[in-house]
């Protein structure tokens, strides 16, 4: 009779483990990346004086033939002439400004929709971590959602890509790693290329006094790159009390298409 | 005894299925009767659309001050900042017809309406930005902490003029304005009920309250990718209008 009823037992456990939910992925699994909550900002540690500058050091990507011409092809496009307001060559008077933006606070590659949370520039990012999703902030636009419930990602053929693209993540010994792909088009850090079947692999690591954060960037392609690119960006963490700033910007207002710096001929 | 087994074995896989089911159903939010709570009252996390039902809001009393003119005024100022894509803010992020991605996180509780580029952040246990420091914002400066099953929101700190400023119900926001929502789960955590009050002694003769009850949203969902608002757009120009162009008066 005891056997029967710890038989019985047995099997009920193992029905029950079989019919129910999967699990999402629990608390227990973050264990580690809570230490990413909060506000970080770049620190490029290796280089300044300008942007070109801050990545000089980095080892640039090893493209293959064709993803080079479409590099090219595509800096052309994009270093077409500005628009009339860049053919200003006199100086101006003092308190003269110069139009330097035609349309400013447009939607673009960067600056909207999360792309900034991806290589992120001189403003903050910020992180919250919850159990099914972490969401990566850049202060200037959007968000990344990073879906951590172990879904995958979307067939390209039905996604529109993004400037932030589709993001999946997982825990690996206490340290976030983020898969993304079905980004738009265009240019990457030190030299590289993307289309939206490219996988960028993020990993990031908090140092064990968890006041630096360096990403960790991989690039992988095999019709672009001849072996992966991989560079990192180191990261400070901000004060505590720190707020994410707002980045406003009103296409409306003739302040924003000027500056007191002649624009570039 | 091997009847008497196989008794003990259905009653066993019966009970098996019975827990298997009812655990499924309350983890789903159906749970039929149940004396405690299937949820968790605090996990608040997750996708949210606000369905047409879902907003109860009286009108406003408003001080004597506050007339007609200016409502309409800034009703024309909302139309601009809509035509020129201006970050809308506080209130109108609650209600912008997309769905809304709540995360709880150990040290801040993000709030972001699906294409609004600007999120809110509730800061959890802590006190507001020393005015002094604080420059004035669309979303203004949140502080969040839990009251029981609430989640109390406390925020000051409003742009006067920025983005959407007129307030449901009548009113609109000004630097003085100060905003308390009240967070609740409701239906086993399948609804999320929010209540704002709303005070200024510049525009409220009292304080102005309404809720809106936002529904949850499957956990798989994901939010597509969004239209972005583009300014430059002629035809959207068109259609929208500029009632109140820019004037640097209204910075």
């Amino acid at each position: 009779m005891k056997a029967a009823c710890v038989t019985a037992g047995i099997l009920a456990v193992a029905l029950a483990a079989a019919v129910r939910p999967s699990a999402q992925t629990s608390p227990e699994t973050l264990k580690g990346i809570e230490r990413l909550e909060g506000d970080w900002v770049r620190a490029d540690p290796n280089g300044s004086g300008d942007f070109g500058g801050l990545t000089s050091k980095f080892t640039p990507a090893s493209l293959t033939p064709q993803a080079a011409a479409d590099m090219q092809a595509g800096r052309r496009a994009a270093g077409a002439p500005r628009g009339p307001a860049y053919t200003d060559d006199k100086p101006h008077e003092a308190g003269q400004a110069y139009i330097v933006v035609q349309k400013p606070c447009a939607p673009g590659p960067f600056g909207s929709g999360g792309a900034l949370g991806i290589n992120p520039d001189s403003g903050a990012i910020h992180f919250v971590i919850s159990k099914n999703e972490v969401i990566l902030a850049p202060e200037r636009g959007g968000i990344r959602h990073i879906y951590m419930d172990g879904r995958k990602h979307p067939d390209l053929s039905r996604w529109t890509p993004t400037g932030a693209g589709h993001s999946v993540g997982y825990v690996e010994n206490g340290e976030l790693v983020v898969d993304t792909m079905g980004i738009t088009t265009g240019g990457v850090t030190a030299g590289g290329w993307r289309t939206p079947e490219t996988h960028l692999i993020e990993r990031f690591v908090v140092s064990p006094d968890g006041q630096r954060l360096t990403i960790n960037y991989r690039w992988d392609d095999a019709k672009i790159y001849q072996k992966p690119h991989e560079y990192h960006y180191e990261l400070d963490r901000l004060p505590a009390g720190s707020y994410a700033f707002e980045e406003w910007c009103d296409a409306s207002d003739p302040i924003e298409q000027q500056s007191v710096v002649p624009p570039p001929q | 005894m091997k009847k008497r087994f196989t008794s003990v074995v259905v009653a066993a896989l019966i009970a098996g299925g019975a827990w298997t089911i009812s655990t499924y159903a309350q983890a789903r939010g159906q749970g039929a009767g149940a004396a405690a709570p299937a949820f968790d009252p605090h996990d608040i996390s997750g996708f949210w659309i606000l369905p047409a039902e879902g907003k109860k809001v009286p009108a406003a009393k408003l001080l004597p001050r506050i007339t007609k003119a200016m409502l309409d005024l800034h009703a024309r100022r909302d139309t601009h900042a809509v035509r020129w894509c201006n970050l809308p803010g506080v209130p109108f992020a609650m209600e912008t017809g997309t769905p809304i991605d709540i995360r709880v996180g150990p040290t801040t509780i993000i709030v972001a309406p699906e294409g609004d580029p600007a999120p809110r952040y509730l800061y959890l246990g802590r006190k507001h930005v020393s005015p002094d420091v604080y420059d004035n914002s669309t979303n203004g400066d949140s502080i969040a902490n839990w009251e029981g099953d609430a989640l109390v929101v406390d925020t000051v700190g409003f742009h006067a003029t920025r983005g959407i400023t007129s307030i449901p119900g009548g009113g609109f926001k000004t630097d003085k304005s100060h905003l308390q929502e009240r967070y609740r789960l409701l239906a086993n955590g399948r609804v999320l009920s929010v209540t704002f009050t709303w005070t200024d002694p510049m525009v409220f003769a009292a304080p102005h309250t309404y809720e809106f009850r936002y529904n949850r949203l499957p956990a798989t969902y994901e939010p597509a990718p969004a239209f972005e608002c583009d300014p430059y757009d002629e035809t959207r120009a068109a259609f929208i209008g500029d009632p109140a162009p820019f004037t640097p008066a209204t910075k």
